[in-house]
């Protein structure tokens, strides 16, 4: 041995620094992410199934199986995301750069939309103006008398606000980000320079933040291109397809081919614009200011237009986030979506079974189908949300600490490919990857692992992007000081690197915990009977009429969702001494 | 005694450290001298045991510690050194105590010889009224001190230290540069210090290593390299005010020095004179050596001026007894002494 030969203290090194860890890393990331997305393309490309390629894209059927879906599905991504920029760049600018009255509860309350389900909205729009096309009951305003024409009630127009209402907010984060780096020294020197404000907003503000809000668009578009619930809910009744529900609906039916091919030329569409997004930003140069100090000393003056361009906001930000919650928990409580403020009941919450009442479904309380959607739920949010803040610390402390050689920087890109990939077409893949036996290994279709397995995979960029500022928070150094003692990499793990990282580690646990238990897309193709989770479980109950429950169970995930948030930031203020001064 | 042979690290093809041989007796104190990116820190980084060398070795008291030759390292525990980071690295969740006490419970240390060791270097960096408080509740030259109350706790016998001043405010630098200068009386310890400062390596080092592009310019004591610089590089970042550079070009039968055709004698037709600062003088009207220069800078140093001028590039800097007449801007003769100190040819190595 050469520790013997050497004294007794040292070791060969026989692998380059980090090869082992690389590896390991590598082949988790291939088996989770690369894996599926393959198999799902073989699966299409198979003798039996090839055909499906020509059905989709030539065949007789391919202007309803995929042209007319293609279309809406490009009508909804440029409309929103355009209208998201406009929007959350609006409120971005109010927030950051403004006086305007309530600041601070404005640029909370434009976080919150990307917080709540997108079911939720599309399930409250519902709720207001559903009117009689379909039959069923009708929503608040026809209730009232108030004629609601097909175009505000079904269809292309009320997806377009609902998804729009949803996704403003990712773009107000964006934007907002980057207007703060904006700092008042750049606005001040241009002032000096004798710029009025319209000349500062044109001339420098838009141009540096212009990289910004390319970014918010594409993401923007990439959502709404993949999104499902919305579509579903509001467009599935009058037969507007678009492809993620045309997906949906051929994996129904059977024709996983069809469905396979269509899932990959989601894939395609929403990854070109993500691409093409990225080229753009890449292709200019980097406008990050550069300065140590620079608070923001003085914002623009709105003057008159203060408490009219607060009214605005506050118009959107109620339609996008209280109203949806009050028509949710109204409707929950009104036997008839037409009269929703009388005739309160808690029987959806906690009747009994009643063949008069429901076609005899019993409140949620006394549902066993849901009680038990609930446990698997919350246990699929936590059980998520440790693999995958495990499997993003091992990704981004292998990329932090070895950052040479191809394998980190493969890393790297396929930890991100999932956001180019709509959830429901990665639950499609799942399907093809894990739904038959390989192997030794049993098929996993209808088992809590298929949830889970799908699930890490499915969130790892935004685990991989919490565990990344995690180690810049520890840093290479303070670990390295640990190392010179000599403590094991476990002593070190549990001494130094997670009491610093502890929040941040927390903070992220729970962003993932929240985005899966408010997840419809991913699972609603995993979703068994006998595994049923809480967002498909509306999602069928307001698709079969049952809106009160459907509803009443989308209370209860914005109820986790907003308890797990505040929970989160209970955490991050939690008493640490090295903090306080 | 502290051997380092042929060693060479490479980063992917670009050759960080690249040959470098040298050995210092117990005790001494080594700086690692040189501009940014020369490749000090990546040495003392190997010295820790933090990077493998691509090939070479590095002995510690006739033990190899390191072998890049064999892809052969000791664990940076094991042998027996330890690293003050340029950061300090302390752990902000550990109090001044917990930062210090943390290494020797690792070490297994028995509890109570663990408390009076921590009391014992805390009481030699003057900080035991802070044991109890956090790092980010103490200053930064405090902090320093913790920092190295940690590294020398578990009794090291080669300290490392990289750029361990370059945070402080100029007043406390010299303050901490006595500071450490006695602590290594104190330890005994072989210290190998990593800095760009050469006043630092002047007052401090028993033994000086020049650095740049990855490559031992020259090694020797702070005297060697002041009194006898082997390459101009030496010569033009050693010293203060640095030496003077002037390119000399054969032309015709004669010699241009910095332009202007002199008297001298090199031995070879392009090279480089050095002139020590001290060396030059201010001439009134144009003499046989005397370049005539803009006027750039002048500043009181130890009771004399320091006058500098600029021409084509050209940089000469004199300590003279009084500050000119002339102003900023206007021109001064700068006089060459007869003979230059040393001769550098073009590729910068002495030649006589």
């Amino acid at each position: 041995m050469a520790q013997a030969a050497m004294g007794g203290q040292g070791r060969r090194v026989l692998f380059q620094q980090g090869t082992v860890l690389k590896a390991v890393v590598l082949a988790l990331l291939v088996a989770l992410i690369v894996l599926p997305l393959i198999r799902t393309v073989m699966f299409t490309l198979h003798p039996d199934t090839v055909k499906a390629w020509s059905d989709v894209l030539t065949g007789r059927l391919s202007k309803n199986l995929f042209y007319k879906p293609l279309g809406n599905t490009l009508l909804i991504g440029v409309v929103v995301a355009t209208a998201c920029v406009l929007l959350g760049g609006f409120l971005a600018w109010l927030v950051v750069m403004t006086n305007v009255p309530f600041r601070k509860t404005i640029g909370v309350m434009a976080t919150l939309p990307f917080m709540i389900p997108s079911f939720a909205a599309a399930l409250a729009w519902g709720s207001l103006f559903r009117n009689d096309r379909v039959g069923g009951q009708v929503g608040w305003l026809q209730g009232l008398g108030l004629d609601i024409p097909d175009w505000l009630a079904w269809g292309m127009v009320p997806t377009l606000i609902v998804l729009t209402l949803h996704y403003f907010s990712l773009a107000f984060t964006i934007i907002a980000a980057a207007l703060a780096t904006v700092n008042s020294d750049l606005v001040e020197a241009a002032q000096i320079a004798g710029a009025k404000g319209r000349r500062i907003l044109m001339g420098i503000i838009l141009p540096v933040t212009t990289p910004a809000l390319v970014a918010a668009g594409s993401l923007c578009f990439a959502g709404a291109v993949s999104n499902f619930a919305t579509p579903a809910l509001l467009g599935l009744p009058v037969r507007m397809q678009t492809l993620s529900t045309r997906l949906f609906g051929m994996i129904e039916v059977g024709q996983v081919g069809r469905g396979y091919v269509i899932g990959i030329l989601l894939v395609l569409i929403s990854g070109a614009f993500l691409w093409a997004g990225n080229r753009i930003v890449s292709g200019r140069r980097s406008y990050a200011t550069i300065t140590g100090k620079g608070g923001r000393a003085k914002r623009f003056d709105l003057r008159g237009a203060r408490w009219p361009l607060c009214a605005v906001a506050a118009v959107v930000l109620l339609s996008s986030t209280v109203i949806p919650v009050i028509v949710l928990t109204a409707s929950s409580l009104a036997p008839s979506s037409a009269n929703l403020f009388s005739n309160w009941t808690l029987h959806y919450w906690m009747g009994q079974s009643d063949p008069s009442f429901a076609q005899g479904i019993p409140g949620i309380a006394y549902n066993e189908d849901i009680v038990r959607a609930l446990t698997v739920t919350l246990g699929l949010g936590l059980a998520v949300a440790f693999t995958g803040m495990f499997v993003g610390l091992l990704a981004s402390y292998t990329t932090a600490r070895f950052r040479e050689g191809w394998a980190s920087a493969a890393i790297t890109q396929i930890s991100f490919l999932p956001l180019l990939v709509p959830g429901i077409a990665f639950g499609a893949a799942y399907i093809a990857y894990l739904g038959a036996p390989i192997g030794p290994f049993p098929a996993l279709y209808g088992t809590f692992a298929l949830l889970v397995i799908a699930g890490t995979a499915y969130l790892l960029p935004f685990s991989v992007q919490t565990g990344r500022a995690v180690i810049q928070q520890v840093g290479g150094e303070l670990e390295e000081s640990a190392r010179i003692t000599g403590a094991s990499f476990g002593r070190r793990l549990f001494a130094i690197t997670v009491p610093l990282a502890i929040r941040g580690l927390a903070a992220g646990g729970i962003l993932i915990f929240v985005k899966i238990v408010r997840d419809l897309s991913l699972v609603v193709l995993l979703f068994t009977p006998t595994m049923p989770v809480l967002s498909v479980l509306a999602y069928r109950y307001a698709s079969e009429g049952f809106g009160q429950f459907a509803n009443a169970i989308t209370v209860v995930i914005l109820f986790i969702s907003i308890a797990a948030t505040l929970i989160a930031n209970r955490l991050q203020t939690k008493s640490q001494p090295w903090l306080q001064n | 005694m502290l051997e380092i042979r042929n060693l060479t690290k490479r980063f992917g093809d670009f050759e960080a450290v690249r040959d470098v041989s040298i050995s210092v007796p117990d005790g001494a104190f080594l700086v690692l001298l040189g501009p940014s990116g020369c490749g000090k820190t990546t040495l003392l980084r190997m010295l820790a045991g933090l990077e493998l060398p691509s090939a070479g070795q590095i002995v510690f008291d006739g033990k190899p510690v390191s072998d890049g030759d064999r892809n052969w390292t000791v664990d940076p525990a094991r042998r027996n050194s330890g690293l003050v980071f340029q950061s300090y690295a302390l752990w902000p969740h550990m109090s001044v105590r917990g930062n210090v006490d943390w290494p020797l419970k690792v070490m297994k240390m028995p509890k109570a010889d663990r408390t009076r060791r921590v009391a014992e270097v805390l009481k030699l960096l003057d900080i035991s009224q802070l044991a109890d408080r956090y790092p980010n509740e103490i200053s930064g030259g405090q902090q320093q001190r913790v920092a190295i109350a940690r590294t020398i706790a578990p009794k090291p016998s080669v300290l490392l230290f990289d750029e361990p001043l370059s945070n402080l405010d100029a007043k406390l630098r010299v303050e901490m540069r006595t500071e450490l200068m006695r602590l290594h009386r104190a330890t005994g310890a072989t210290t190998v210090y990593v800095t760009h400062d050469q006043i630092e390596a002047m007052t401090m080092a028993t033994h000086v290593a020049v650095m740049n592009h990855g490559r031992v310019q020259q090694f020797g004591t702070p005297a060697d390299l002041v009194d006898h610089p082997e390459t101009a590089f030496v010569a033009t970042f050693i010293g203060t005010p640095p030496n003077n550079m002037v390119p000399i070009v054969r032309n015709g039968t004669g010699y241009k020095v910095g332009g202007r055709y002199m008297p001298v004698t090199p031995p070879a037709d392009d090279c480089l004179a050095m002139y020590r600062a001290e060396a030059m003088t201010l001439s009134d009207s144009e003499g046989e050596t005397t370049l005539p220069m803009e006027l750039v800078e002048t500043s009181a140093i130890a009771g004399r001026m320091m006058v500098t001028g600029l021409r084509d590039g050209l940089r000469l800097t004199a300590i003279v007894e009084r500050a000119p007449e002339a102003r900023i801007g206007d021109t001064v003769q700068f006089c060459l002494p007869q003979r230059p100190d040393s001769w550098f040819g073009p590729d910068g190595e002495r030649i006589g």
